[in-house]
């Protein structure tokens, strides 16, 4: 559940509850108030009739009164009674006397309703034969449902104005909300890798500080990551520049010394420049590794020119080919690839790179392309030895190598071109296929590359 | 030839020399860009071989001020840099050739010999490989010493071909080399050519890679 819709939904009920509440107890109080009220106007009225029929004598009264008179009301009714003989009433009050109290207020039923009485009679030290009394009676309905229409008149707009308050308040809470609602939309669509600084401003103190610091946290972030990343280059830097070192000088002594050496010298050289080569070739796939990674790079996807890049890294890996006395020949239509040029030229350097180390000499590496309507196939065949179909799941694995310390020492290599070639194909959502070779009988490596992917990437 | 080797790494620096008097070229080192910028000021050097990765000034700074001031001297890149943005960046700045290292000594000799050619400082105008010999001041080719007649197109053909021995030509790229003589190119020239200098030269001289092009071995 959202803040916003919470906070809405817990005050409207609160709001609700009290608002009830506070109406019902005003209710009972006004009742109350309303009672008296009443019962005050009865007590004037009873007093009144019995004080307005004293002022008479008794003969006018006599004659007045002879006869009992009817008065026309609706609401209140009353009775006057002169020792026991009705001398006055309304026409809604019986003829007998309503009640034998002879003073103070009751509650009785007559006429099919219940009404609230007040009886007063005048006082004893009056002539015996004026022994007045007077009772007045209200229908309680009739008080009730006066006392409720002012009542209601009062709190039913505090009821109604509540659909209004719940409008206001979802607008006030949606409007304090809002810094809250852009952040998180902004922190929505931020990119994994995106570690760069938020740009919503607010002046919100509440706010301010989760701005603060998750800017902070990216930054160090960031700076965490181009560091990662830049240890890399500088690892490369370090230990390129040593080993170039030794490279020259390797072969400046095979320039200077070859003559002067003895075979088993002359032997020692050899060895000495092939793990110079060794070492150069392992350091380069560690860091290519590590670029290829796909936490690490940033990918950029061009569109390539499959052909030309095929036709490229065949010929900077020719001088290996070369030595090697390898065939190689390549069937490709002209095509493009959306991918990234680093990750896909080191990729096919490797699937190559490697038919020619493992194939023996003289033999024949085939690179071809098959372009379907739904994928881009890139096959590299050879005639080498190929892999047992039992080892196809563990040659991805790093620093893995077929026949494990056994592998021929002459063949430099260091177990981490397939798991690039992975890392690299994982990056392309491409899939790798093993199988033996038909044309050549040795290992034949496809990389399925989904042609629809590819293309939405860019 | 001269050349002003940039390379703040001195056993790098010395190893390099040593290789490049061994071949007969003349070297001046010099350890920062700025002693490399001042040094480019007065003409006496004809190629700079160029470590990016300097103390003071960043390699790619120290040619982009060298061809600010319109100055043409070949420049080879060496560096530790390898990513493809790099190399780009270098050649779009007007770099001749890059090399990443660890490199093939071999490879910046042959790379250096091309730029000696195309400069006109080879101490020979002579490119060998086996029995071919192409000179490049008389335009003349011979096999065994002995002249045989090319056309000029055909000898273009084989001076890229040679030049580069042991490296892939492809069709494009020689192609571009007789573009570049302002001559008219048919669509299967290229072919045509090699397949009349296979006639006049030994057997498996120039090799087809199928698919991606035509080489010459080195020996």
């Amino acid at each position: 559940m959202s803040i916003r819709r919470y906070l809405v939904l817990i005050l409207l009920s609160i709001i609700t509850l009290v608002t009830f509440l506070a109406a019902i107890q005003g209710y009972k109080a006004s009742m109350e108030q309303a009672n008296n009220l009443f019962d005050e106007q009865l007590q004037i009225m009873g007093k009144t009739l019995l004080a307005t029929s004293a002022i008479y004598n008794e003969n006018t009264l006599r004659r007045s009164l002879d006869e009992t008179t009817v008065v026309p009301s609706k609401h209140i009714a009353y009775q006057l009674f002169n020792n026991k003989k009705l001398l006055l009433r309304t026409d809604n009050a019986p003829k007998k006397s309503i009640t034998q109290l002879s003073s103070g207020f009751t509650e009785l039923n007559f006429l099919g309703q219940r009404w609230r009485v007040f009886i007063e009679s005048s006082s004893i030290d009056q002539p015996h034969h004026i022994h007045k009394k007077v009772i007045v009676a209200q229908p309680i309905k009739e008080r009730f449902s006066l006392a409720e229409q002012v009542i209601l008149s009062a709190v039913t707009p505090i009821i109604l104005v509540i659909p209004l308050i719940a409008l206001f308040i979802s607008m006030a809470i949606r409007h304090a909300l809002k810094p809250l609602t852009v952040l998180r939309r902004e922190l929505s669509e931020k990119k994994i890798n995106d570690l760069s600084k938020l740009s919503s401003e607010t002046t919100k103190t509440e706010l301010q500080p989760v701005i603060h610091t998750l800017n902070q946290l990216f930054e160090r972030l960031s700076s965490a990551f181009s560091r990662e990343r830049y240890f890399a280059s500088d690892a490369a830097h370090e230990l390129r520049t040593p080993l170039s070192v030794l490279k020259i000088n390797v072969h400046n002594l095979h320039i200077t010394q070859r003559d002067k050496l003895d075979s088993q010298g002359q032997a020692s050289l050899v060895q000495l420049a092939q793990s110079v080569d060794r070492m150069a070739h392992v350091v380069d796939q560690i860091l290519t590794l590590n670029r290829t990674n796909p936490d690490q790079l940033t990918m950029e996807v061009t569109k390539l020119p499959l052909k030309v890049l095929l036709q490229q890294v065949i010929s900077d890996l020719y001088p290996e080919i070369i030595k090697h006395q390898h065939d190689i020949s390549l069937e490709s239509q002209v095509t493009t690839l959306y991918a990234n040029e680093f990750a896909l030229l080191t990729l096919v350097k490797n699937l190559i790179g490697n038919a020619c180390k493992y194939t023996p000499n003289g033999g024949h590496i085939l690179v071809k392309t098959e372009v379907d309507e739904q994928s881009f196939t890139l096959i590299v065949e050879d005639s080498g030895p190929g892999i047992e179909e039992s080892e196809y799941g563990r040659v991805f694995d790093r620093f893995y190598r077929v026949g494990g310390d056994s592998h021929q020492s002459t063949v430099v290599g260091c177990g981490l071109g397939l798991a690039i070639v992975q890392h690299i194909a994982k990056l392309h959502s491409a899939k790798i296929i093993l199988a033996k070779s038909e044309q050549l009988n040795g290992l034949k490596i496809s990389v399925n590359f989904p042609k629809k992917t590819m293309g939405e990437n860019t | 030839m001269r050349i002003l080797l940039v390379e703040d790494d001195m056993p790098l620096a010395l190893g390099l020399q040593q290789s490049l008097r061994h071949e007969g070229f003349v070297v001046n080192h010099v350890d920062n860009g700025k002693s490399a910028i001042s040094a480019l000021s007065v003409p006496d050097q004809d190629l700079v071989i160029l470590d990016l990765g300097l103390p003071d000034i960043d390699g790619i700074e120290v040619l982009k001020r060298t061809r600010d001031r319109n100055l043409t001297i070949p420049v080879i890149i060496l560096t530790a840099r390898d990513s493809l943005e790099d190399k780009v960046k270098g050649l779009d700045f007007g770099a001749d050739d890059y090399l990443v290292k660890p490199f093939e000594i071999s490879e910046l000799l042959a790379r250096l010999r091309v730029i000696e050619r195309r400069l006109g400082t080879a101490k020979s105008a002579l490119i060998i490989c086996s029995d071919v010999s192409i000179d490049t001041a008389a335009h003349k080719v011979s096999i065994k010493d002995e002249e045989i007649g090319t056309s000029k197109k055909e000898y273009m053909v084989l001076k890229a071909l040679m030049e580069n021995a042991g490296r892939i030509q492809s069709r494009e790229q020689i192609e571009s080399r007789l573009y570049e003589w302002g001559e008219e190119v048919a669509s299967n020239a290229v072919e045509v050519h090699i397949h009349n200098l296979r006639k006049k030269l030994p057997e498996k001289f120039i090799q087809t890679v199928r698919g991606v092009g035509y080489t010459v071995n080195k020996r």
